[in-house]
């Protein structure tokens, strides 16, 4: 029940993200409609590793070694999205600097200034 | 009109595929069998009491060392777009005194609160990687936000970015050498077992991992802070 | 009994979270809305704590700490976005016609 709610989030994001991509002429938006999609599929990934009733991976006092095995969620979902995250956000600082040289030579942040290529 | 039409069919046909997914997910009710091998495997190989710090370092060590090296990239990149020497404010036609107007006191103030606090936190999150949910690159992140807040209050204030570079390349290398050593003198590349193990859930256990992530929260935390400190305008 | 209460405070907690969704949707111009953002939710972070702390009295000292870090960042990063964007000219509103940073900087200016 709890893995359903949260990949329905993701999955919603996911579709807001690209929808604020693909409608927005602002570039600023657009980066923000980036930032929107890749928050959701980092929330999709954790949520597919979700055992019922299971807690998070970390042994202590209350979670022994000896059960650790049938109350635990999975880790490895957890372990991909730690790096991910990171990632995301170096890739959004590429896309901000792109932003910066773009503003200083067309002076306006619009796509619509953009379209030198189109046919 | 075209356009949005097909926009409004892309996010609907694609909205389908998701309903499909989304209906037909039941919640797993054992682990699977790769997952029970590594939950298994670290507390009693490793000796590390996180499940997901002892997948990053040691079994999964080769992804770790990929993404250091995307971030490197990145770091270089934005440091060739933003590069040295074009964004002078008079050649934008902008008035130049309106460029570094100071911060108000209330900011300085709540900056010097929250300075101090904000680096003991990485270094706590940073160190306590194999004992309970923390690691490198979480310590690292914050460490460059704490960098974020002290740019955003002195704007005058020149970062020693040299300094910054030296410790992120040493990091690095560091890191790469803790590998190599891992080579050398136990099973594999970044293997942990060249330091002694020690008690479980002790402060110095888990053999090599406080090392790494201590090197890793540096090296992210550096270049995290030098990438901030391109966005600036150049006087 | 300790859970009542706790779930009473944790949910004027949400409802404040949701009255600052609500009025940065609806208020005039980005001055109101900054407001309505923080105080707003300053006040249901605090809220959603206390409720939290009469769940699990023993998390009740790293509870106390996270409030005090809530209240000394939220106001502080407002104040600081409020005032870039005022420097930059963002326009007010107009409905009530005061600006008492322009009359302050204009008797500052006029003293030196």
């Amino acid at each position: 029940m709890i893995s359903n709610i949260v990949l329905t989030t993701g999955l919603l994001l996911i579709l807001i993200g690209l929808w604020g991509v693909l409608t927005h002429r602002n570039i600023l938006r657009v980066i923000i409609g980036f930032s929107l999609f890749g928050t959701g599929t980092h929330i999709v990934i954790v949520a597919i590793g979700y055992v019922t009733n299971g807690t998070a991976p970390i042994l202590d006092r209350t979670l022994p070694m000896s059960e650790a095995i049938s109350r635990v969620v999975d880790p490895i979902p957890s372990a991909l999205v730690v790096t991910a995250i990171v990632i995301g956000m170096a890739v959004t600082a590429v896309m901000l600097a792109y932003t910066i040289r773009l503003y200083d030579s067309k002076k306006t942040l619009s796509i619509d200034a953009l379209m030198e290529s189109k046919w | 009109m075209i356009r949005s039409l097909f926009t409004i069919l892309a996010i609907v046909l694609l909205g389908a595929v998701f309903a499909t997914i989304a209906i037909g997910y039941s919640e797993q009710q054992s682990l699977r069998p790769l997952a029970e091998s590594y939950v298994q495997l670290v507390p009693r190989d490793l000796g590390a009491a996180n499940v997901v710090t002892g997948i990053l370092l040691p079994y999964r060590a080769f992804d770790t060392l990929g993404e250091v090296a995307v971030l490197f990239m990145v770091a270089a990149s934005v440091g060739l777009i933003l590069g040295a020497g074009h964004r002078r404010p008079e050649e934008r036609g902008e008035d130049v005194q309106e460029a570094a107007r100071p911060s108000s006191e209330i900011v300085q103030t709540g900056s010097q609160i929250l300075a101090p606090l904000i680096s003991i936190f990485a270094a706590y999150i940073i160190m306590n990687g194999h004992l309970s949910a923390g690691g490198g690159f979480q310590g690292g992140a914050v460490i460059a936000s704490c960098v974020l807040l002290i740019l955003l209050t002195y704007p005058e204030h020149q970062i020693n970015v040299a300094f910054l570079s030296i410790a992120e390349s040493l990091a690095g290398a560091l890191f790469v050498l803790t590998g190599i050593i891992g080579l050398i003198a136990a099973g594999g590349f970044l293997d942990n077992h060249i330091l002694p193990l020690g008690q479980f859930g002790a402060f110095f256990s888990a053999g090599a991992i406080p090392i790494l992530s201590v090197l890793l929260g540096v090296k992210v935390g550096c270049e995290l802070s030098v990438i901030l400190d391109r966005f600036r305008p150049q006087p | 009994m300790m859970e009542l209460v706790g779930s009473i405070l944790i949910l004027a907690g949400a409802a404040f979270h949701f009255s600052a969704g609500l009025g940065m949707l609806r208020m005039p111009d980005a001055y109101t809305r900054m407001q309505a953002g923080t105080k707003a939710t300053t006040l249901g972070n605090t809220l959603l704590l206390a409720g939290l702390a009469f769940y699990h009295p023993g998390w009740s000292p790293k509870l106390l700490i996270i409030a005090y870090f809530v209240l000394m960042t939220n106001p502080v990063s407002s104040h600081a976005l409020a005032r870039a964007a005022y420097s930059i000219g963002i326009p007010m509103f107009g409905g009530s016609g005061i600006d008492a940073l322009r009359d302050r900087d204009r008797k500052l200016r006029s003293e030196t």
